[in-house]
């Protein structure tokens, strides 16, 4: 507050000592200090005897002269400062008001003691008790009931889905007849009628829909909200002896025929993994790992596979602790221009309703909002012609319902040479990458999965020789950045990396990748017992 | 002082420091410090600040997410907690000890600027100390918090102005000094009318006496005795050019002051500890700062994803995310209570240990240094012992060698350090004469260098941190025009000032001391003989205590060259984090220069494995970035072959310790003789002395004539002329040598060659390298020089039957 006004200033410490000859003649000693001094003064004497030869028998005076003289001039400045504010304030020069409410607000904003808004958020209340109940005996009814809402959601979806189909097929039958009959029964004013009702009948089958869905959401949500608060009051009241909550909606349920289905997921074949040291002198130990598979694969559930149960089991128990999972998808655009293909997979793997945090549009209409100001505002600055986001930006997305991960990072690139072309260290999507990166670590995410080629699909345009030098680059920006974020942040921050390679990576190609990984980064050396000679 | 029985003795407050918006480099380009870092290097100097008026500060503590815990002494209550009003004698004696405290505040060039109420502490027997009271300093004006300091009553008219010096300290102990007289002031005010009315009062000609009557309190201010109201007077003059400063403030408080201090006995036993050592002791039993500050919710964890930001452009400015949390001015006590029972069944006659005492041994002495580091009993004992020492330093300096070689407490390792080094005498004064600010041509490098250095430790990667050590290399420079600066004297100055971080010339000091005993001639322009003399001389260590290795790596062309010099160059120091290097060091103190050696072969013997499966690409690699090492084993295994060894096989010509000229000692040869040995050799003095304790077998290469006429007593005759060198196998000798080498290598002995003429002795030796034999070195001189010297170990050997078998 005080310190951006504090302007030092340049005095003149004079010193005198007579001449060894004539006692009246004297030495004069002109020195430059700077007022505040930041410094010694004792050392300062010694640099001033050491450059000007000054006898040594004047040590002990200009120690005391100098810091006489320092003090003194300290003291001045600071009262003539402050004498100079004064004197404004008493000839109403200066802006009271203005002042007073600065401050104002600095104490209403950041002390306790005079903020209005006193104890936890509404948000913070329900993360907090819905920490407790994953972590409670709680968690496998929470779970199951948050199953069975995805369910009734996702089956909505399908009705949804074959009612439109339905009428879209009355719809062309309708249309083919009346076509079939023109100049017949029928007149061109008679179809174009018709394809105008047939229009507003679509519009209105999905709008429909659409509000049926958004309240089913509200309601689930908002039953949820309170069954969950509810019961965590219970568990209060029973401490630490409960064992299923009675009142569970799962009542109005019928038990979902979970262990029918076969268990058998396809897990990625491809896959690798490490430990590695990074640093210097100080090691600190990550896990990486090399992985082939589709990016949405983390994103997406089958409500119906109890396999995959368990894995939204993990990120339930971890999505208000502080070791959260992410993921990088590469994305074409800003969160408004649909974004390509990871944006509309991660629309339909986040259809059902998110308990916790807005739904995926809500929260994209939000990011473009609130975007679109900063965004602007840089663009001039940088004198960028093209408006909105641009390559390197990133949007983040919160997600409580996906299986693997809590948050999604959207980083925008999308140029050629992002997409087939050589790219350097500097290039716009590296630097966000690492935007991405001392984000994540600040953040508390210890596990995150970055696309290795920084593109989601091979193409006939992406030889091996190009995916191994794309690979090898951004190994070895991520080891880079990782080592950044580990000496700013400290402490195991990013304890996982996954490189995710193309779905369809060939299993030669992949294994050169994987060999990549031990000759960029250091691995750890395993453990060996002892042998000791007997 | 007054410390209660069974009250709180230490308390924790804890904030937040200012995050960076967005992407901002340096002047250096490097991004720029955290404001935490910052905070945590500034307040260490508050670390040993001591004066009666003042709380002490014990530990600043760096969490994540930018939280700064600052710990402190803490006595009795706060002027805030007492309800009843003083007299005005109390008055008068809790302001000049207040002033006191801010008069030595000031003097340190220390602005207090947060005076309140809350943080003036008074015991039962009524001794006043500031509590936190370092605040400004730490944060440096505030500039690395978000939130203001200070409470809105207690701000002088120029600091809401934006500007104020130290007397604005004066105003607000004005306003203290009133408040005990009339009341608290401006109670059930929000910030903004507060502030509007302190600044009005520009217009008044008595300050007090208007805030006063704006109390309807005029006719008790009107009762203070006149005395006290002139000092009130003159802490709330409107200008600060016209109000009292500190000095005279004590000045007059004591001519008034009529009170008598109670004398207060100082307490005996745990609490009689200095406060640091307790504090650290309370930690080892298992204190934990930070539960009790969650216990009264100054600490929050606020979900990470609740705060998560919806975007990061391009220049890594974040968009959305909160911030962190509102600052509470609230603190956490903490008892001694955890400690007190952890040691509850010690003697009081323990705490008080006698030097010429027969000590007790403890059991815990058999367990690893990092575990005796953590063990509070042990601790406790070994501190306090080493306290006492250290008081009697430097008389003592002989026991403190004595018992830093068992093991070092950490909190005292600093001093203990120093006197291993010798420091003594006023090392300030010498610091203070060196230039340390004018520019020289090394500074380009030092600047690139430092903010690579031991980066890790916050203390070191802050500019605090930067500042000193940039200081210490230019006066070590300075002090020492013979020598250049290499890179990897910053990793060498970084354990010194890491443990000296408030006491800089210290560090130099230590610095001064250590680079001729372990470094001499290191840092020379052209120290290439240097490096190679110790290159050589760590070489042929590796062949004594690990042939297999060291035929291996010659083998495959792996030299000392391409991976040792920086261990050597910065005694390790380049090569491990600084909680490693500690460990290391200590050892080296105590045991001297030629332990690093040892240490070299010691990191070669962990990776033993590794290696011998290993060619020259792969070690080159492994080296590249060194694997984990066992600090502590590394410590243990180099010691015991470091005190095995005959102290002159590693013998070196550039050292500073003084060389004998007994022709029993002498053991120089040539340089390009030495870079040709691989064995080393052992001088007449210790042979001598191997043979009296029968630590050694003696191979005779001579012809078997000439060991016939007279040979060394217990010695065998292995002829050179009939070793077949290409054959590595010692059953090529024959059987009784065999016998007699296994037996030595059986028993750890030393198997010494003796011949006439020296380059058969080093075939042979190296002969039996590659055959895996470890101890060999060869008798310097030879046959010829013994005999000139130590006739008596001669004797005729026994005629034999067959002659050879």
């Amino acid at each position: 507050m005080t310190a951006e006004t504090i302007q030092n200033t340049i005095k003149t410490f004079r010193f005198s000592f007579p001449t060894c000859t004539n006692e009246d003649l004297l030495f004069k000693l002109e020195v430059p200090v700077e007022i505040p001094h930041a410094g010694s003064t004792r050392e300062l004497v010694q640099r001033l005897i050491n450059m000007f030869h000054i006898p040594v028998y004047l040590e002990d005076e200009l120690n005391e002269k100098l810091a006489e003289f320092v003090y003194e001039e300290t003291k001045k400045f600071h009262n003539e400062r402050d004498e100079t504010l004064l004197n404004k304030l008493k000839n109403g020069e200066l802006n009271v008001e203005g002042t007073v409410k600065k401050w104002e607000k600095q104490f209403k904003e950041n002390i306790v003691e005079y903020a209005e808004q006193k104890g936890s958020s509404e948000e913070e209340v329900f993360a907090a008790a819905y920490h407790k109940l994953v972590h409670s005996p709680a968690l496998e009814t929470i779970l199951q009931v948050e199953n069975s809402y995805a369910t009734t959601v996702i089956d909505t979806l399908k009705n949804r889905d074959e009612d439109i189909k339905k009428l879209t097929e009355r719809q062309t039958e309708e249309m083919e007849e009346k076509v079939r009959l023109l100049n017949i029964s029928s007149t061109e004013e008679d179809i174009n009628e018709l394809a105008t009702r047939h229009f507003e009948e679509q519009s209105f089958a999905a709008g429909r829909w659409g509000s049926q869905l958004d309240a089913l959401k509200q309601a689930q949500r908002a039953r949820h909200r309170a069954w969950l608060m509810d019961t965590l009051g219970q568990y209060h009241e029973w401490d630490q002896a409960l064992h299923t909550p009675e009142n569970s909606p799962l009542a109005t349920f019928c038990p979902s025929p979970l262990a029918a289905r076969s268990a058998a997921v396809p897990r990625p074949a491809l896959e690798e993994s490490f430990t590695i040291h990074l640093g210097s002198q100080l090691k600190q130990t990550h896990n990486v790992r090399i992985v082939a598979m589709d990016m949405m694969q983390l994103c997406t559930v089958d409500h119906n596979n109890p396999l995959d149960a368990s894995r939204r089991l993990q990120t339930a128990l971890s999505l208000y602790s502080s070791e959260l999972s992410a993921c990088v998808v590469v994305s074409a655009g800003g969160p408004s221009q649909g974004g390509g293909t990871p944006l509309a997979a991660l629309q339909v793997a986040t259809a059902a309703a998110d308990h916790h945090f807005p739904a995926l549009d809500a929260q994209l209409r939000d990011i473009e909002e609130r975007l679109k100001e900063p965004v602007e505002q840089r663009n001039i600055s940088v004198g960028r012609g093209k408006p909105g986001v641009a390559a390197g930006d990133v949007f983040i997305t919160r997600h409580s319902n996906l299986p693997d991960v809590h948050l999604v990072f959207h980083l925008v690139g999308d140029d050629a040479a992002l997409r087939a072309g050589d790219i350097t260290s500097r290039h716009p999507a590296m630097l966000g990458l690492r935007n991405v990166l001392k984000a994540a670590a600040c953040n508390d995410v210890s596990s995150i999965s970055i696309p290795l080629l920084l593109r989601h699909e091979l193409s006939e345009e992406t030889t091996a020789a190009w995916c191994l030098r794309r690979a090898e680059l951004v190994l070895k920006c991520v080891k880079g950045f990782v080592i950044e974020c580990g000496s700013a942040g400290g402490g195991a921050c990013l304890a996982t990396i996954h490189f995710v390679a193309p779905p369809n990576t060939a299993p030669d190609l992949f294994a050169a990748l994987a060999n990549l990984l031990p000759t960029i980064f250091r691995t750890s050396n395993p453990v060996k017992a002892k042998t000791k000679p007997a | 002082m007054g410390v209660d029985e069974d009250g709180y003795i230490f308390a924790a407050c804890t904030f937040f420091a200012k995050n960076h918006p967005g992407e901002m480099c340096g002047s250096n380009g490097l991004p720029l410090t955290p404001s935490s870092v910052t905070i945590l290097g500034q307040a260490q100097r508050l670390l040993h600040l001591e004066h009666p008026n003042l709380c002490t500060y014990l530990d600043v503590i760096r969490c994540k997410h930018e939280r700064i815990i600052v710990v402190s002494e803490v006595i009795g209550k706060s002027l805030n907690d007492f309800k009843s009003k003083f007299s005005f004698d109390q008055i008068m004696n809790i302001g000049l000890q207040v002033a006191n405290g801010l008069n030595f505040l000031h003097k340190q060039d220390i602005m207090h600027r947060t005076l309140s109420d809350d943080n003036i502490l008074i015991d039962n027997y009524g001794y006043v100390k500031l509590f936190n009271y370092g605040m400004h300093y730490m944060t440096k004006g505030g500039n690395e918090i978000p939130f203001p300091l200070g409470l809105p009553r207690y701000l002088s008219p120029e600091i809401i102005l934006g500007g104020g010096g130290p007397s604005a300290d004066v105003w607000s102990f004005g306003i203290i000094l009133l408040e005990l007289c009339i009341g608290k002031l401006w109670q059930n005010l929000r910030p903004g009318p507060i502030l509007r009315r302190i600044l009005t009062l520009v217009h008044a000609g008595n300050t007090a006496e208007r805030i006063a009557r704006e109390h309807d309190h005029y006719d008790a201010y009107k009762q203070v005795p006149e005395t006290l109201r002139n000092i009130i007077e003159k802490c709330l003059k409107i200008y600060p050019s016209g109000r009292a400063t500190f000095s005279e403030l004590v000045h007059d408080l004591s001519a008034l002051d009529s009170k008598q201090m109670v004398e207060v006995k100082r307490p005996q036993g745990l609490l009689g500890c200095k406060l640091q050592v307790l504090y650290h002791l309370w930690q080892l039993a298992g204190g934990d700062i930070q539960s009790e500050l969650k216990k009264n919710c100054l600490i929050k964890n606020s979900p990470p994803i609740l705060s998560m930001p919806i975007a990061i452009l391009l220049d890594g400015s974040t968009i959305g995310g909160k911030t962190g949390a509102l600052f509470d001015r609230r603190i956490a006590m903490y008892s001694l209570k955890l400690l007190k029972q952890r040691l509850s069944h010690i003697s009081p006659h323990d705490f008080y240990p006698l030097m010429h005492e027969r000590k007790k041994e403890y059991d815990a002495v058999t367990l690893p240094k990092i575990i005796r580091e953590r063990d509070t009993e042990y601790q406790f004992y070994r501190l306090l012992w080493f306290n006492r020492l250290l008081h009697g330093y430097p008389h003592t300096a002989s026991y403190i060698r004595a018992e830093a070689e068992i093991d070092i407490p950490p909190l005292v390792r600093g001093d203990v350090w120093a006197a291993l080094l010798g420091i003594s005498g006023d090392i300030e004064d010498q610091y203070e004469r060196i230039d340390k600010e004018t520019p020289t041509p090394t500074d380009r490098q030092i600047d690139v260098d430092i903010p690579r250095c031991h980066q890790y430790c916050w203390l070191l990667s802050g500019e605090r941190g930067h500042r000193m050590l940039k200081r210490l290399l230019k006066a070590w420079l300075l002090t020492n025009p013979q020598y250049v600066y290499w890179q990897g004297l910053d990793s060498l100055t970084a354990p010194f000032l890491y443990l000296n971080f408030c006491n800089e010339a210290r560090a130099f000091a230590c610095m001064q001391a250590f680079v001729p005993k372990f470094l001499h001639k290191f840092f020379l322009k052209d120290n290439s003989s240097v490096i190679k003399e110790y290159l050589a001389k760590f070489w042929q260590m590796t062949a004594f205590h690990e042939p297999e290795l060291a035929t291996h790596l010659h083998e495959i062309h792996f030299v000392p060259e391409l991976f040792a010099i920086p261990w050597f160059l910065t005694m390790f120091s380049h090569v491990f984090p600084l909680h490693k290097i500690v460990h290391l060091w200590d050892a080296l103190l105590v045991e001297g220069p030629s332990l690093p050696l040892f240490m070299g072969v010691g990191i070669l013997r962990q990776l033993r494995d590794t290696l011998l499966s290993s060619g020259f690409n792969e070690c080159i690699l492994l080296f590249s970035d060194l694997p984990e090492i066992d600090i502590g084993e590394c410590v243990k295994e180099s010691i015991i072959m470091c005190r095995s060894s005959p102290r002159s096989i590693s013998y070196r010509r550039f050292t500073k310790e003084t060389i004998s000229k007994d022709p029993m000692d002498l053991i120089e040869v040539p340089m390009d003789v030495l870079f040709s040995e691989i064995c080393p050799r052992i001088s007449l003095s210790d042979f001598f002395s191997l043979m009296c304790q029968e630590k050694c077998c003696v191979i005779d290469i001579r012809s078997n004539l000439l060991f016939d006429k007279s040979c060394i007593d217990g010695s065998i005759n292995v002829p050179y002329s009939g070793v077949h060198l290409a054959q590595r196998e010692l059953r090529a000798l024959g059987l009784r040598p065999q016998r007699a080498i296994a037996d030595a290598v059986r028993l750890n002995k030393n198997v010494v060659i003796a011949s006439a003429e020296h380059e058969t002795a080093q075939l042979f030796s190296d002969y039996l390298v590659k055959c895996c034999v470890p101890r060999v070195c060869i008798l310097h001189g030879g046959i010829q020089a013994l005999h000139a010297n130590v006739p008596s170990l001669f004797t005729v050997p026994p005629p034999r039957n067959n002659g050879n078998k």
